[in-house]
């Protein structure tokens, strides 16, 4: 006679192993040197807070017209705002005529349009959306922020970033409502749903007529031009980290599959790029694009100074890069290379559908320490006299008016780095956790 | 073995021999497969089966001696070697699933990709494999909220997908709870009554029983004994397969 296994009924767990009562007990008051360490802790924070906040807030003076008049009334122990507020539009849009500013404002926002259907539900063709972001829109923003005039090639650039712009949305509303991307939709609409090769001539022909009435709209359109002499401030340290983190992401990944390339040349070039630029401080590399760079360059050709501190920043950026890619790519267990051969996958289709989307996920949070780090580090173009963000800051304690106030506007740049850091790095956090979901043991 | 004498030779291996640096790994093998014939590798650790199919499908390249698969040659420094992989499936050890892929997203990914197969119709025989393993219910999840067992059902799955002639083993159960090697064998026996022709490396002895037309004894890099499964359990020629048999069974 055989006996029936019955498996026991799951108890729910006592309470002093779950609910906030126990997390306290378990976490903060442990022990006599945990519960020690809790009060310190708290002692420091509470006194930290409150110092900071009687300087910059209870102490602080809101209304003078030069330094003189905020030590007068508080000394040093208040900060001293005005001296900033004054100072502020420079910090954020650096010597941009005033009258242009919007340009600055509307190619930002135009950033965050163009980003937005990303984050929409319904919308398939994210991937088509984010590249086009990457490679399209810059001639758009270029346009905004440069102006001046344009010959037939610089048009058309500026026009493929503007029908980039009108197909991402509209594909994002055509595939909320239908379902299809755009073109889809148009070649459905336009040519039938069977006929598969007139649909793609429809199509064809749609995409170049969004391009010339784009052309068109852009032949028409003219903005007085800005130096980039005239950048700076927030705006210029965007432009440069922005370019530099775009740029340093697939060029890393070039060099980091270079380095790990079977052909010995690739390797070998590879190989001796990363070293060169990550052996050299960031600071000696802008030095000599700065000075240096000139001196190659044929008799008369010049190369804008902002161009020369980007392609710097760029290329010691890539050269880190590649390394961390690099490192995620080691983590890739053999069988993963084994397993795409065995199926008959090529060298390319192994390694962008299986190698580098593990590689990638799990660099994450290092590729995001380094962009968080290469933004950080664009302060060093002040030393080759760009007025970045830090520059500016520096500039205001020059004032004759305010002669002496640096901690003030160190403090508000200071916030500022922390919110983009910030937003970087807990973006990071949430990327980590929606693409691991369900996906890890 | 009626049925297999007489076919057409799928594999045909002569002479084949491979160094890994100074260590001589598979001296002088010889194997012929013929189409729908079963063969079982076995054999102490480090005796060469593992690299003898992985010479096959050129996961390792062979230094001397010829492998013609299917009536082609397979080139020495793995020039053809996608032609070849082409008409091979491969089931590993570890699985090897890849772990960013949705089961359906592993099984129709070389199908529409390599082999571009209309994404649809990639997507009915991935499921008609997937049901023919057992395991169509899974089809959304990824591989590493499936058991083991379940692993390497849809590591096979997707082998199938790409239409192979055919199959090679690594070592398909090792890595498995006594449990989950039977659900894999199963499938494996079924695939062989279909009439695949198969290379397994296995220590699965009631497997090479039941299905296999040739038992295969590898030891220090040379075949020692190659029998059909009644003769080799019944009567093996060598103390070393003797030796081997009395420590598995």
């Amino acid at each position: 006679m055989t006996i029936v296994f019955q498996p026991k009924p799951s108890r729910p767990a006592p309470s002093n192993v779950v609910g906030p009562a126990a997390w306290l007990r378990q976490n903060l008051f442990k022990d006599i040197p945990n519960t020690l360490m809790t009060i310190l802790g708290l002692y420091i924070a509470v006194t930290v807070v409150g110092w900071v906040l009687n300087w910059a807030v209870f102490n602080a003076v809101w209304d003078a017209d030069n330094r003189r008049e905020c030590l007068d009334m508080v000394g040093r122990s208040g900060a001293c705002w005005p001296g900033v507020a004054k100072w502020l539009p420079n910090m954020i849009y650096g010597l941009y005529p005033k009258d242009q500013v919007w340009r600055i404002n509307l190619g930002f926002l135009a950033l965050i349009v163009w980003m937005i259907p990303l984050w929409m539900g319904g919308v398939k063709s994210k991937v088509a959306i984010g590249l086009s972001a990457v490679l399209l829109y810059p001639f758009l923003a270029s346009y905004f922020f440069l102006g001046g005039s344009k010959g037939v090639v610089w048009s058309a650039l500026i026009a493929l970033g503007l029908s980039g712009f009108v197909w991402v949305w509209a594909t994002a509303i055509c595939e909320r409502v239908t379902g299809l991307s755009v073109g889809e939709w148009i070649g459905r609409r336009f040519a039938g749903a069977t006929e598969d090769v007139k649909q793609k001539r429809v199509r064809q022909i749609a995409a170049l007529l969004l391009f010339l009435v784009c052309y068109g709209v852009v032949s028409q359109w003219s903005l007085p031009g800005v130096r980039t002499q005239l950048w700076g401030g927030l705006f210029l340290t965007l432009v440069i980290s922005g370019i530099g983190i775009t740029f340093s992401l697939p060029a890393g990944i070039l060099l980091a599959l270079g380095r790990r390339s079977n052909m010995p040349v690739i390797s070998l070039l590879s190989t001796l790029f990363i070293e060169l630029f990550r052996s050299v401080p960031l600071i000696t590399i802008l030095f000599m694009f700065n000075t240096m760079l000139p001196l190659f360059l044929p008799e008369g050709t010049s190369v804008n100074q902002l161009v020369r501190a980007i392609v710097a920043v760029c290329l010691f950026a890539a050269a880190y890069m590649a390394e961390v890619i690099r490192g995620g790519l080691q983590a890739i267990p053999k069988g993963q290379y084994e397993a795409a051969a065995s199926l008959g996958l090529g060298y390319w289709q192994t390694t962008t559908q299986v190698i580098m989307p593990q590689a990638l996920k799990i660099m994450i949070p290092t590729i995001v320490g380094n962009f968080i780090g290469l933004f950080k580090d664009t302060t060093l173009v002040s030393i080759i006299g760009l007025f970045d963000l830090m520059n500016m800051a520096r500039a205001v304690g020059e004032d004759s008016d305010w002669l002496g106030l640096f901690i003030e506007p160190f403090f508000v740049v200071s916030l500022i780095y922390f919110v983009f850091c910030f937003a970087m790095s807990s973006y990071s956090i949430g990327l980590e956790r929606k693409l691991s979901a369900g996906r890890d043991r | 073995m009626s049925r297999i004498e007489g076919a057409k030779k799928v594999i045909e291996i002569t002479k084949l021999n491979k160094w890994f640096g100074p260590f001589h790994v598979l001296k002088d093998v010889s194997l012929t497969v013929r189409d729908r014939e079963i063969y079982v590798v076995c054999g102490p650790s480090g005796s060469g089966k593992s690299t003898l199919i992985r010479c096959i499908n050129q996961l390792e390249h062979h230094q001397e001696g010829d492998i013609v698969v299917d009536g082609v040659e397979v080139e020495k420094k793995g020039k053809n070697q996608a032609l070849i992989r082409r008409n091979i499936g491969m089931v590993f050890q570890s699985f090897n699933l890849f772990p960013h892929l949705t089961v359906l997203e592993n099984c129709t990914l070389t199908p529409t990709l390599g082999l571009q197969t209309p994404r649809k119709e990639a997507e009915e025989t991935a499921m008609r494999h997937l049901e023919r393993v057992g395991i169509a219910d899974q089809a959304r999840k990824y591989p590493l909220q499936l058991s083991g067992g379940q692993q390497q059902r849809v590591a096979i799955a997707r082998s199938l997908c790409t239409k192979p002639k055919i199959m090679l083993f690594d070592e398909p159960t090792s890595a498995l709870d006594p449990e989950m090697i039977k659900e894999v064998l199963d499938v494996m026996v079924e695939l062989a009554e279909d009439g695949m022709t198969m290379i397994c490396v296995t220590h699965e002895m009631g497997f090479a029983r039941q299905v296999a037309d040739k038992v295969v004894f590898m030891d220090g890099g040379e075949i020692v004994e190659s029998d059909t499964p009644e003769a080799f359990f019944a009567n093996p020629r060598y103390d070393r397969t003797q030796a081997f048999l009395s420590h598995i069974l």
